[in-house]
């Protein structure tokens, strides 16, 4: 089932309340980084949650789609609406999932993070693993330089890898590769955010 | 309010961490189904292979631990480590043990993401002599891995030639551990005293011993390449015949590039160098004689069927002299742990889970059968769904796979969890009432986990944390080393895990 449709099952009007919550109780809820030795008593910080008690479509703060600290990832800046490079994603059966704007050396997968396309990046964009493989399309493909060692050691492994495979960290955006689509493989099982619209209730 | 959704984990690896991220991303919390998921460990520290396995030097790949940390800060999650579900006595002496059964009041779940711990042995390489140890001791030896401790491990001052029996990426990862030098090392997560092992070690050459040839090698290619470019390392040539007759087959992608790494040799030319390395090919274990002046693995030349898929004694045998046998054959699952024997196929190594629903365990539906009778059945007859539970990663699938079939798997399994949590439909395969509690408490632990948890016995995600922060803190004091390993009677004398 397409994550879009599962999330929306799982949220489904049947299913769903929303859940009276104090701001007492989202106080107490808990830390958006681990104490460690240089931030032994992290704030609570307020968290988005507060604005977003009346929408459904995130319960959790902006990253934590991806489970990660903010910093963990390159800082994507948002381009300013019809300035940037534009990026389609499509899912493996090409419907597209969203178009988005980047600016040039961003890599597909930090934009894919940014929108919140499902595009995993195990291993952070060091080329250690294949969970970020794209396909993208011949003329596209064509303009990027040649994948180096590396790169092809780990696209050697990806699943439904094709001749125009790459890791999505490893493709930096310039402004010829303006309207590039950037497909998920077929083996990333139907997994993608959709933006949905907030219900309320 | 829905039906619960609170699901027990046996195993804290990287397909549990992958599993309960996805559910918790799945399911906002303000949801009307409560979800709760707690991940059981046998170590007191979580993560699995990715820090009990990974090769100390490709760091790399242990980026994916930020996002487990992502997923255990959801009040949701819930860690505890030092914790053995198992029906015997665990062999870490630390551990608290508790048979799955105790669990099953306490939770409407359970996943079993328990991996391959077992090393596949060869009956012709017996390792009581000493001699010869799996490939895993050595991982467990390099990664401080608790049980370790229980390991003995051959000296290594008079190993001047190991043999490493299997041609995979383990095979390649210790071959690049004990020739490249402790050198290139000191920077990552090696624990000291390893690394003054391997100062002191004098291995010369390593032979990486496989019955097929060089088209069915299993390690990849960034790992040859490695290997290929060992600093005072040099790989002795392949015969061209053995090549050139591998090459004649169609090979993919990856087969068709190792070929071609393998070919061009290493950097260092042989002869130039103190250290080297070897592949043998078409070379099967007969047997392995020690005596007076030292070891002998006797090995039968071997050849394939058409299809390449069996490698049978041709009845020629060959010898070698060697210090230390490795066996890296892969892993497969213990046939009664945690679960009870018939969830278990011991010929394909793995659980039995269901073709039509994705990560569902089942078992064999025989007449007499019910889900905690002792027989482990290695026949396919009709196959029952057992209700509620689930297997991911290596425990279901088998021992292959890296981190990315992991976490594909790890998102069918959760998609299969969920679909089946709220779809009404009933199943083609027949299935097994749950031995689960429908009702069960929404978000504790079993009462003997929480007091096992005060008394510190048993560790949290929050204990892990600190732990690992005063790794890494013991490693900067090194020269910025990546981190300085601890193990648990560490631990516990550093008073680290802190109780009220």
């Amino acid at each position: 089932m397409p994550y879009h449709a599962l999330r929306s099952f799982v949220m489904s009007s049947a299913e769903c309340r929303r859940s009276v919550r104090t701001v007492a109780s989202i106080c107490s809820a808990h830390f958006h980084s681990w104490p460690s030795p240089s931030n032994p008593s992290p704030l609570l910080r307020p968290t988005n949650r507060l604005g977003s008690l009346a929408t459904w479509e995130r319960a959790t703060p902006r990253r934590s789609f991806h489970s990660s600290p903010p910093t963990r990832h390159n800082e994507v800046k948002r381009p300013e609406p019809g300035s940037g490079i534009t990026v389609h994603f499509k899912d493996a059966k090409g419907t597209l999932l969203k178009t988005v704007e980047a600016n040039e050396g961003d890599s597909i997968l930090d934009i894919a993070h940014e929108y919140d396309i499902d595009l995993e990046g195990a291993c952070e964009g060091s080329v250690a693993c294949s969970t970020c493989h794209v396909i993208l399309p011949p003329e596209y493909y064509d303009l990027l330089p040649e994948p180096e060692d590396d790169e092809n050691d780990m696209l050697d492994m990806a699943f439904g890898l094709t001749d125009t495979s790459r890791l999505g960290c490893q493709v930096k955006l310039t402004k010829d590769l303006d309207g590039i689509t950037a497909t998920l493989p077929s083996a990333t099982r139907n997994m993608f955010v959709d933006g949905t619209k907030p219900t309320k209730h | 309010m829905s039906r619960p959704l609170k699901l027990a984990v046996i195993g804290g690896g990287p397909s549990a961490f992958y599993v309960a991220s996805r559910l918790l991303s799945l399911v906002p919390q303000s949801s009307a189904t409560p979800l709760n998921i707690h991940l059981y460990d046998k170590l007191w520290a979580p993560h699995g292979l990715v820090r009990y396995g990974v090769a100390p030097d490709h760091p790399e790949v242990k980026n994916c631990v930020h996002k487990f940390d992502g997923a255990a800060l959801d009040p949701r999650l819930k860690f505890f480590g030092n914790v053995s579900i198992s029906s015997k006595p665990s062999s870490l002496p630390y551990n608290i043990n508790h048979p799955l059964s105790a669990l099953y009041p306490y939770y409407s779940h359970i996943l079993f993401s328990s991996g391959c711990p077992i090393p596949t042995a060869n009956p012709v390489l017996p390792f009581e002599n000493g001699k010869c140890v799996p490939a895993l001791s050595l991982v467990h030896w390099y990664t401080l891995h608790p049980s370790s401790l229980q390991n003995r491990l051959p000296s290594m001052k008079s190993t001047s030639h190991v043999t490493l029996i299997g041609q995979g990426n383990v095979s390649l990862d210790i071959a690049r551990i004990l020739l490249g030098g402790a050198g290139r090392l000191e920077k990552y997560d090696v624990p000291e005293s390893v690394l003054q092992v391997l100062r002191e070690s004098d291995i010369r050459h390593i032979t990486i011993v496989g019955r097929r040839g060089p088209a069915e090698v299993k390690f990849t290619a960034k790992e040859v390449r490695e290997m290929m470019t060992l600093e005072d390392v040099a790989f002795i040539p392949i015969e061209d015949t053995v090549l050139s007759e591998a090459r004649n087959h169609d090979l993919s992608r990856q087969q068709k590039r190792i070929m071609e790494l393998l070919k061009a040799g290493s950097k260092a030319k042989p002869g130039t160098t103190k250290k080297s390395w070897s592949l043998e090919f078409y070379r099967l274990p007969h047997g392995f004689a020690s005596n007076s002046s030292g070891q002998t693995l006797s090995l039968d030349v071997t050849a394939l069927n058409p299809s390449r898929t069996q490698a049978v004694s041709t009845g020629v045998t060959t010898s070698l002299k060697t210090d230390l046998v490795v066996t890296s054959l892969g892993h497969t699952i213990d046939p009664s742990n945690p679960a009870p024997s018939q969830f278990y196929n011991m010929d394909l190594g793995r659980m039995r889970t269901s073709t039509a629903h994705r990560g569902r365990v089942v078992i064999p539906s025989s007449p007499n059968s019910d889900a905690t009778s002792g027989e482990a059945l290695t026949a396919s007859a009709e196959e029952r769904l057992v209700k509620n539970m689930y297997a991911s990663g290596w425990a279901a699938t088998g021992a292959r796979g890296v981190l990315a079939a992991t976490l594909i798997d790890a998102h069918a399994v959760a998609e299969s969890i969920l679909s089946d949590h709220f779809s009404a439909s009933t199943k083609s395969q027949s299935e097994s009432t749950s031995l689960l509690n429908p009702s069960p408490h929404l978000s504790d632990p079993p009462p003997f986990i929480s007091s096992a948890l005060a008394e510190g016995r048993i560790t949290s995600y929050e204990d892990w944390k600190v732990i690992d922060a005063e790794e890494v803190r013991r490693g900067q004091v090194k020269d910025g080393k990546e981190r300085e390993r601890m193990d648990w009677e560490e631990v516990l004398r550093s008073g680290l895990i802190r109780r009220t």
